[in-house]
């Protein structure tokens, strides 16, 4: 059976690096990296203290004071983005609500505000309920589906860091399989004491931001956003006259069963994933023109990822650079895959391989291309945009023009 | 409508695994589901200060029963649940580590309440006492697919592996994926179902959202798992087939004013069930329930506990109350969606 063509047919964020997508795509080309002073809470007892936070954000400038008070901070960003992607496709009114789904990856959700509800436990308050409301992941899907009357398929994986890389692979599935017309993809997260103190506490966090693939790198500059993707049928997308900004190909999942947080060091499990997204996908590795990589900037995982991708290329690893935009997002953990998958598409439509910031000097172990001397022009028609998670969760998607 | 082409022959289930108020196994559960005496405990009086509330904690689970203390330690009590009964499912379904392919052998599972109880800990730490109050060896633990994760690193699974997060269907979510990653070859056996945990915070967390009064109840906690395979592969390894599992449909919303037509492509031209299991919040949705048939109604509900990944357990209990060669219906909801229905059939299917 020949699979549907999952067309891409809206784009939508709003992030540190960029409030919409024309902000997003000046950010990507013109190597602006979001990464600053963060002060959403104290950081003060951390040795990094900096991050892509969303800056200058007042939920009313969105929401009607009732409709913020009842969404978490990861939930607004999830509105705003799905509601630029809906808006762009002009997907309204081609199919019945009950054809159209929402599939996203979610990651701390609405830790951000739960963290109150905890503080005025622990100090002896009553907590106030709101701040609870959307603390499970989930809410942002049901408020996005809600607020958008989106009544088809409705789900929220929560893989960490590949969650919403995964979130978009199985959209596409819903699709090709006949299964719904029209799915909105993506993630959402926001900072939060929860993962800042976590990542800090493990000691992969750079206290400069994060320089991926470079010596001397210390981990990773954590960020907050979210990013959304309209798939639909290539040919109903034809049909009803729609853009296509390009096409989820494929992807593959895969499970390393190796650690919690150390990478299988050989990266024999993530060059399982790459290979598998691109036989998902029927597309030669000899086609793809470049890999937007996980490259969190942690020492083990951009090693690791270069392992993997030279198993996967060969001969020809050199020539396929690996880049990470995570410098320029920051890691925004459940959105992290949607972020990159949003990255990838725009690189792909500007003819652009984006550049890898923040370069500190050559690290022998990662001995492949990275642009970190700046963007390049590429005709490369196909990207690989790899996400890999706590646990040992590894996706990665193939993305085509 | 969302329909998996699916019908018996194609998804079968060799194996489960339990772990809930019940007890651990299946035994216990199948004992609970014949009585219908609910295992429900009072809350001690210290979890809220006040009597009155009732709770299935699995209490007659212990970590030390399966492995030594000091691996336990590593774990969250989801993850315990977890990587236990999926050696037990395993079990149950004749598969060990010798006789599995890893690659070809996923696992995705529901998880509502996981990571919940590792977050609470380690933010409980820092707020105490600051960056000196950072338990580093808590963070891992602190994602919903702990659970999951830790499974497939115990056991070996390098299958696709994903977690689901979705109100009460949080473990039918895991199911639908799973159908469509067998159906389409990209594993050979999954392990699905869904896991939960609960713990005092969470109790206060529910009574501050009203959650207490509105789920009176009671919540639990616990897992229920099933191992999947295409039948061919079960055939072909000449494993036990205990049921199918058929046609599934899913909706997000029931919008209103066009609740009709949701329900429609849920229930739309089902064949008449012998069993229908209700998971979730289903029983309250009305224009559901009115068009069920006037048959059996199982629901674990008053039984082990209500929890987000409950539709685990309820497949699970399904299953074991399902008799071969009858089906069954399995449904379930959440307050603002969304909607899963299931057809299942008792043993082994006829073969076409």
């Amino acid at each position: 059976m020949v699979r549907k063509r999952i067309a891409i047919t809206g784009l939508g964020v709003f992030s540190a690096a960029g409030k919409n997508v024309p902000a997003y795509r000046g950010a990507l080309l013109n190597g602006r990296s979001a990464v600053g002073p963060v002060d959403l809470f104290d950081v003060s007892p951390f040795s990094s203290r900096i991050g892509a936070q969303v800056r200058d954000f007042d939920p009313r400038d969105h929401f009607d004071r009732r409709t913020a008070d009842r969404l978490s901070r990861a939930d607004q960003f999830g509105v705003i983005a799905a509601g630029e992607a809906l808006t762009d496709s002009g997907i309204a009114g081609h199919y019945s609500s009950y054809d159209m789904g929402v599939s996203m990856g979610a990651g701390a959700g609405g830790m951000f505000q739960a963290e109150f509800w905890l503080q005025d436990i622990l100090a002896g308050r009553r907590g106030h309920p709101n701040a609870l409301r959307g603390l499970l992941p989930d809410r942002t899907s049901t408020s996005i589906a809600t607020i958008y009357n989106l009544a088809g398929y409705q789900g929220s994986i929560t893989t960490a860091c590949s969650s919403s890389a995964t979130a978009i692979g199985w959209g596409a599935d819903l699709i090709a399989t006949g299964r719904q017309k029209a799915v909105l993809c993506g993630g959402s997260d926001s900072l939060c004491v929860l993962t800042y103190a976590g990542f800090n506490s493990l000691r992969v966090v750079d206290p400069e931001p994060c320089a991926p693939f470079s010596l001397g790198r210390q981990g990773i500059s954590l960020g907050e956003g979210a990013a959304f993707l309209v798939l639909e049928g290539e040919d109903d997308a034809l049909r009803r006259g729609a853009r296509i900004y390009g096409y989820v190909l494929g992807y593959a999942i895969v499970g390393e069963a190796y650690h919690m947080t150390a990478p299988e060091p050989n990266g024999t499990e993530a060059a399982r994933a790459m290979a598998g997204a691109l036989r998902s996908a029927g597309v030669d590795a000899g086609d793809v023109g470049w890999v937007n990589a996980h490259g969190t900037g942690t020492p083990l995982n951009d090693v690791v990822e270069s392992k993997a991708t030279r198993q996967v290329f060969g001969n020809r690893a050199e020539e396929v650079p690996l880049i990470s935009t995570k410098a320029l997002t920051g890691h925004c953990l459940g959105a992290a895959g949607a972020m990159e998958a949003l990255a990838t598409i725009i690189a792909l439509n500007e003819g652009i391989i984006p550049q890898t910031l923040n370069f500190r000097g050559v690290d022998p172990e990662c001995d492949l291309e990275y642009c970190h001397e700046g963007l390049r022009r590429s005709d490369a028609t196909v990207a690989l945009s790899n996400s890999f998670a706590f646990g040992g969760n590894i996706t990665s998607l193939v993305i085509g023009t | 409508m969302i329909t998996m082409a699916s019908e018996y022959d194609t998804i079968v289930v060799t194996g489960m695994a339990a772990i809930s108020a019940a007890g651990v196994g299946l035994n216990p559960l199948r004992e609970a589901l014949a009585d219908g005496v609910s295992r429900l405990t009072p809350v001690p009086e210290e979890v809220l200060g006040e009597t009155g509330h009732f709770w299935g904690k699995a209490t007659s689970f212990r970590a030390a029963d399966f492995m030594p203390p000091l691996k336990a330690r590593k774990f969250d009590r989801a993850s315990l649940f977890a990587v236990v009964a999926t050696g037990m499912a395993l079990k149950d379904a004749g598969l060990d580590q010798a006789g599995l392919d890893p690659v070809r052998t996923g696992i995705m599972l529901g998880c509502g309440f996981g990571g919940i109880a590792n977050s609470e800990e380690f933010l409980r730490g820092y707020f105490a006492r600051g960056s000196d109050g950072l338990v580093p060896m808590l963070f891992p633990n602190t994602v919903p697919n702990a659970p999951a994760s830790n499974a497939s690193i115990e056991h070996g699974l390098k299958g696709p592996n994903v977690t689901f997060v979705q109100r009460f269907c949080s473990a039918e979510s895991a199911l639908f994926m799973a159908m469509h990653i067998l159906e389409e070859g990209r594993a050979d056996v999954m392990v699905v179902g869904g896991v939960d945990e609960l713990n005092p915070m969470q109790m206060r967390g529910f009574r501050s959202m009203g959650q207490l009064s509105r789920y009176a109840g009671g919540f639990g906690e616990g897992t229920g798992l099933l191992v999947l395979e295409r039948a061919d592969h079960a055939r072909s390894r000449g494993a036990r087939i205990i049921a199918g599992i058929g046609e599934a449909r899913t909706v997000g919303l029931l919008v209103p004013g066009t609740e009709e037509e949701g329900v429609a492509r849920l229930l739309d031209g089902q064949a008449a069930p012998e069993l229908v299991s209700l998971s979730g919040t289903a029983s309250d949705v009305a224009p559901l329930v009115e068009r069920l048939p006037d048959v059996p109604r199982l629901e674990t509900v008053q039984l082990t506990g209500r929890s987000l990944a409950m539709g685990g357990l309820a497949l699970v209990a399904h299953l074991l109350t399902l008799h071969a060669g009858s089906s069954g219906l399995h449904l379930a909801a959440s307050p603002e969606g969304p909607y899963y229905a299931f057809r299942l059939q008792g043993g082994e299917p006829v073969q076409p």
